[in-house]
């Protein structure tokens, strides 16, 4: 069926079968393969995208439940070289090692802060719970979010 | 040093941050094919029958396979797996046969439209019930299994490795104690879990040359593997592990390859892509071997430990061909970091019908070292002595000797790591109680040692092209698997060549492009890898100043390397741009000499010795020992059994921390992942089968079980390390779970003799010692 | 996942007419959080789903001392636990509702979704049982109010007909409420409850139910009926407990046995009582 929803703020018309999910649109028809597949069940957040701005799992939304929505994933994050806050404090901290969680965890952060600007560090260590990382320890994700809401204030 | 010993943050940052590097499961190729796997659902059992017939009718379905149509035996130390199961499965989740399809949707359907007769045979699930006389003998054939001579399969059981140590003499020794301790521990099947799933890719062009694109740690060792199972010749066989997303052990070897590349063999030149489902990757890729130990311990009236008895049981699962040198690892470390005359250690791989076991993080040492740590305390409290002084007396230290003989290297910083742990943490100070009588605080320590496990002459090489602007390529094949490899043999390259970070890129993870790595495990990348890229650096430069020496009309010797440029010692305004020098030397009379300059460096580590094959002594049977210490504070809830891991403190002895923060970043994420396998993570099995393969049932740890940690460095020098420097990244891992362990003693008085501390347990335990 | 025909549908009529169409082969899809996953996995395969979410009052969330709190069917966790009156008025609710999933899914999943799915460890449930909430449902024969003490009817099963459409959870006010939700999972955050528990006292009354530790998530009217007019103190939480025997059902699983679960219970409903003296 045809949808019509905003991905990285291009308005886009799409045809995609109902069966299919948010994530399996975004990598396969888009190529945005930034969002990807660590369980398929919502637990460990590696497809973590923005929906009307908030974090959700694009591994259990159907990709024509965005119709009509805004959608912005990793890819949208930066302007051209210009990095987000976030993507510079992630780097700057050692916030990431092998990269696998790093887009998905980079999103919920994005849509803490947007929602929260000054986290406190128990607000974001829940926040980031459902983005399961098993190379940091989660120290410096928890200090890059800290950072980039400093910047940002 | 200007690059060496700096904190420079990661040269693959902005790929990371923001989703541009592509990983295999992002790949796309042209005429994709998706292969669906059909698994066996018995333990054990004899296939009778397979019938493919629906499967191959089925619309979009271009190729099957099944086990018969590849019977070749193939492993890294011992031959003993087959990719698909040929005559009988093994475990539950064995491959049996797989299609390809035009769809994953498809290949999954159809793979399901495959049909399997068993007859399902007495299936084995404990490893010491597998060493019994009477028990079902899981490979009948492994006495003519090819085996790397250092093993010793015993055939007719189910034993494939029997690694003896024989030091000194147990029983005289046991005569004299004034106490002798004995304990049983038990540690269970865990998985790495890594967030990236296993996947590959294999296709096949016209002349029959072979592309694997696999998420794998060591290209080089799956392209061995793959060439001997299927017959392609290395020169055909290209290996390319674009990026890897995380590994710890699980993609060191070969899984799923093995299942595409049969298939890729009927498909004319089409790619086939296999991604590991969260569930597959659970039951169908590597698990981390559950142990069986004991110990008897012999202590003299002082606290020193004369002698130690001990035997390790390791459950390996259907296949050990990389198991076995878990056990023999363990095996030769019996003690730990400690220093004991008498040593009399039993290290069994066993076979059993559970998941196939593998490396995982710190192999073998994280498990033994559970039984190991938990000991010293207990030793400690029957003795009446404080549990930090009992491992100081026993500690390894330079001039004494390791569990095989070996002198113990004048750089070991093991009593300085546990000092700075029992200091941060305030190991002597009680924890402050919380105000909720339910809720008791503790403090615990542990000590921890590891050697890469690999053969003596695993070997490295790098190569570094000069350009004709002052920069350079670096091309080896350590992977960075998240670890920071790629950062720090920059930093290394940079430091030899006098050239900035930002003017290196580094190539990795091609077999037809990047020199041989023998493998990215055993954290032995830093300094295996570094020292290859320290004497590429050297080749560069001999070649630059022999150059230089030229235009300049100076001596060799007098010139170095400083600020991209050749310059003379002795009057640093005489100096030329290594740029001018990249493409080799123009004379003045226009004549061009030497050509571009490539530098090649190639690396084996020294000395490394063999066991002797009765006793397992050896003189130098590793590279290094890495040295290191936990501190942690704990939190138990008495009533609902969780535990809290307040503070963690890590101190390691890494010889020099060529970059510092990673150093501290690799500590910090074996604090998390090493509490996970604490209080959280076990498989958890019926008959073999998996009952918890997600990560709804398998929890590991979340941000918010982060506890506060404070990560120091000890920095000994490493005497062949590059710039002194060992490797850390797996040692990082060991004590973490008996540092839990003994603070969860100190807050309960109860002693744990199996991981993990669940809720249950804890409660079923304080109930136990409440009676 | 198998094929399916998608509604997108603008009012509950038209919900209603799609699922009169075919009955036992649609299903509605509100957050989709636990369906998708059902139908990724194969245990549900409807020929139809029936999105709600674009259903006009759908998503409201009010509240009114007289009227009490209405939270509509779309409202997701996350808005709810966040709601100014759930957590001044409802905090055991807004409690609840946090320690569903992860915040990613609790940016799409509902407490009405949570209730429909009717498993017996629905974090939200237990508010809802303790607070006498009223699920809303219009059918075929109109509009209905369903109290969530008469709402489960077994592991997955509810006493929803077919071709109804639940528009929201209707909870009443009490103003002098004292309550708690608590909690024992294997993880801190983003688990499935091992057991969950939540009290309340409104004047002399208790109210207690538990999650996880029968076929669906359950009031304890004995329990209840025993500290009904009585002071907590620790000989009343004592005899309490060892009535929790009798009131619960719990079973083995991959997660506890039968054995922690009733341990917890207690543990859990003593928490409850705890925190209202």
């Amino acid at each position: 069926m045809k949808i019509t929803f905003t991905l990285n703020m291009d308005v886009i018309e799409h045809e995609v079968e109902p069966n299919i999910t948010l994530l399996k649109m975004l990598r396969e028809d888009f190529d945005l393969t930034g969002a990807k597949e660590g369980c398929g069940g919502g637990e460990c957040g590696a497809c973590t995208i923005l929906l009307n701005g908030k974090p959700v799992v694009s591994c259990l939304m159907l990709a024509v439940q965005a119709d009509g929505q805004e959608i912005i994933t990793i890819e949208g994050l930066a302007r051209g070289e210009v990095l987000d806050e976030l993507q510079k404090t992630f780097i700057s901290t050692g916030a990431l090692q092998c990269g696998y969680c790093t887009p998905g965890m980079i999103m919920t952060a994005k849509g803490l802060l947007a929602e929260n600007p000054d986290p406190t560090r128990e607000e974001i260590k829940t926040a980031l719970s459902g983005n399961l990382c098993r190379c940091t320890g989660y120290k410096r994700i928890i200090e890059a979010v800290e950072s980039a809401a400093k910047s940002n204030g | 040093m200007k690059y060496v010993g700096k904190s420079i943050v990661r040269v693959d940052g902005v790929k990371k941050v923001t989703g541009d590097l592509k990983f295999v499961d992002d790949i796309k190729l042209p005429k994709m094919l998706y292969a669906g796997v059909k698994r066996s659902p018995h333990a054990h059992a004899k296939i009778l029958k397979i019938n493919t017939i629906l499967a191959e009718r089925h619309p979009g379905v271009r190729a099957v396979v099944t086990g018969k149509d590849f019977p070749k035996r193939a492993g890294l130390y011992l031959a003993d797996k087959t990719f698909f199961a040929v005559d009988k499965v093994r475990f539950a989740g064995e491959a049996v046969a797989a299609v390809a399809a035009d769809t994953v949707e498809i290949a999954k359907e159809a793979a399901e439209l495959i049909e399997v007769e068993y007859e399902v045979l007495k299936s084995i699930h404990n490893a010491k019930e597998a060493m019994k006389k009477d028990a079902p003998i899981i490979h009948p054939a492994l006495g003519d299994y090819k085996v790397v001579p250092i093993f010793k399969t015993i055939p007719g059981t189910n034993i494939s490795e029997h690694f003896k140590l024989r030091k000194g003499n147990v029983e005289a020794a046991f005569e004299k104690a004034y106490k002798i301790f004995e304990k049983d521990f038990y540690v269970p099947h865990i998985q790495h879990t890594p967030i990236e799933n296993h996947v590959a890719i294999a296709q096949f062009d016209r002349e029959k040359n072979l592309t694997v694109w696999a998420s794998c740690q060591s290209p080089y060792a799956v392209r061995a593997a793959l060439s001997d199972a299927f017959d392609v010749p290395l020169h055909k066989l290209r290996v390319i592990s674009p990026a890897v997303g995380g590994g710890f052990g699980a993609k060191a070897g070969t899984t799923l390859e093995g299942i595409i590349i049969p298939l890729a063999m009927k498909v004319g030149n089409r790619p086939i892509k296999l991604t590991y489902s969260r569930e597959d990757e659970f039951v169908s890729s590597y698990v981390r071997q559950a142990l069986h130990s004991k110990f008897k311990t012999a202590v003299d009236k002082n606290g020193k430990l004369l002698a130690v008895q001990n035997e390790f049981i390791w459950d390996g699962g259907a296949f050990t061909e990389y198991g076995v040198n878990i056990a023999k690892s363990a095996g030769f470390a019996a003690v730990g970091p400690y220093d004991v005359e008498n040593i009399h250690c039993d290290s069994y791989a066993v076979y059993t019908n559970n998941p196939v076991g593998g490396p995982y993080r710190g192999f073998g040492m994280a498990e033994i070292h559970f039984g190991i740590e938990q000991n010293m305390d207990h030793i400690a409290r029957e003795m009446g002595m404080d549990p930090i002084e009992l491992r100081k007396i026993n500690a390894q230290k330079p001039g004494g000797t390791t569990a095989t003989g070996a002198k113990v290297d004048a750089a070991c910083g093991l009593e300085e790591c546990l000092d700075s742990v029992v200091n941060e943490i305030d190991y002597h100070t009680p924890s402050e109680q919380p105000a909720d009588p339910n809720k008791v605080r503790a403090k615990g320590v542990a000590c921890g040692m590891k050697a890469p496990s690999m053969p003596n002459n695993a070997g490295s090489s790098a190569v570094i092209r000069l350009n004709e602007d002052g920069s350079a390529f670096l091309s080896v094949s350590a992977q960075d698997l998240g670890q920071g490899s790629d950062t720090a043999l920059t930093q290394i390259a940079a430091e030899g060549l006098q050239i900035p970070v930002e003017k290196i890129t580094i190539k990795t993870g091609d077999t037809d492009h990047t020199p041989y790595e023998w493998q990215t495990v055993a954290s032995r990348i830093t300094y295996s890898t570094g020292n290859a890229i320290v004497k590429a650096c050297d080749d560069i430069k001999s070649q630059l100043v022999n150059l230089a020496s030229q235009k300049l009309d100076v001596l060799e010797e007098e010139l170095i390397l400083d600020d991209e440029h050749v310059v003379w010692e002795k009057d640093p305004s005489k100096r030329v741009p290594i740029k001018s020098l990249a493409l080799g030397l123009q004379l003045a009379d226009g004549s061009g000499i030497h050509g571009p300059i490539i530098g090649r460096g190639t690396f084996v580590p020294e000395g490394v010795l063999n066991f002797d094959s009765e006793t397992g002594l050896s003189e130098k049977p590793v590279v290094f020992w890495t040295y290191g210490a936990y501190g942690v504070e704990i939190e138990v809830d008495k009533q609902t059994g969780n535990i809290k891991v307040l503070k963690a403190t890590t101190c390691f002895d890494v010889g020099k921390a060529i970059n510092p923060e990673l150093v501290k970043a690799q500590c910090e994420g074996a604090v998390v992942q090493g509490l996970g396998s604490a209080i959280f993570e076990e498989i958890i099995m019926k008959d073999g089968k998996f009952r918890n393969p997600n990560f709804t049932d398998y929890k590991i740890p979340t941000s918010g079980d982060m506890p506060e940690m404070t990560i120091k460095i000890a920095e000994n020098p490493q005497y062949d390390g590059p710039y002194g420097a060992r490797g850390m990244a797996e040692p990082a891992m060991i004590p973490a779970a008996p540092s839990i362990v003994n603070a969860f003693y100190n807050a309960t008085g109860i002693a744990m003799n199996r991981l993990p501390l669940t809720p249950e347990r804890v409660v079923n335990a304080l109930r136990e010692h409440n009676k | 996942m198998k094929s399916f025909e998608y509604f997108k549908v603008k009012t509950v009529a038209e919900a209603i007419s799609r699922l009169r169409d075919n009955p036992d082969g649609s299903h509605i899809l509100n957050g989709g959080t636990d369906l998708i996953i059902r139908m990724k996995e194969n245990h549900l395969h409807p020929d139809r789903v029936i999105d709600i979410r674009g259903i006009e009052g759908f998503s409201d969330i009010n509240f009114s001392e007289k009227e009490g709190l209405f939270i509509g069917a779309c409202v997701t966790l996350g808005e709810m636990a966040h709601h100014k009156s759930v957590v001044e008025h409802y905090s055991l609710l807004a409690d609840a509702a946090e320690m569903v999933g992860s915040g990613q899914i609790r940016n799409a999943a509902t407490m009405t979704g949570n209730l429909c799915n009717a498993s017996p460890l629905a974090d939200t449930a237990t508010p809802a049982l303790v607070l006498n909430a009223v699920v809303i449902v219009e059918g075929l024969t109109g509009e209905k109010e369903i109290p969530v003490n008469e709402f489960f009817k077994g592991v997955r099963r509810t006493s929803l007909e077919k071709t109804d459409v639940v528009k929201g959870i209707r909870i009443p006010y009490e103003a002098n409420l004292q309550g708690s939700f608590h909690k024992a999972s294997r993880r801190k955050d983003v688990d499935l409850s091992t057991v969950c528990a939540s009290g309340v006292k409104i004047g002399d009354e208790y109210r207690l139910a538990l999650g996880a530790v029968a076929p669906t998530p359950i009031r304890l009217p004995q329990v209840e009926k025993f500290l009904r007019g009585k002071e907590i103190n620790q000989n009343t939480i004592k005899q309490a407990l060892d009535l929790i025997d009798e009131e619960i059902s719990p079973i083995d699983d991959v997660r506890s046995t039968k054995e922690f679960r009733t341990h917890l219970a207690k543990v859990l409903v003593q928490r409850c009582l705890e925190q209202m003296v």
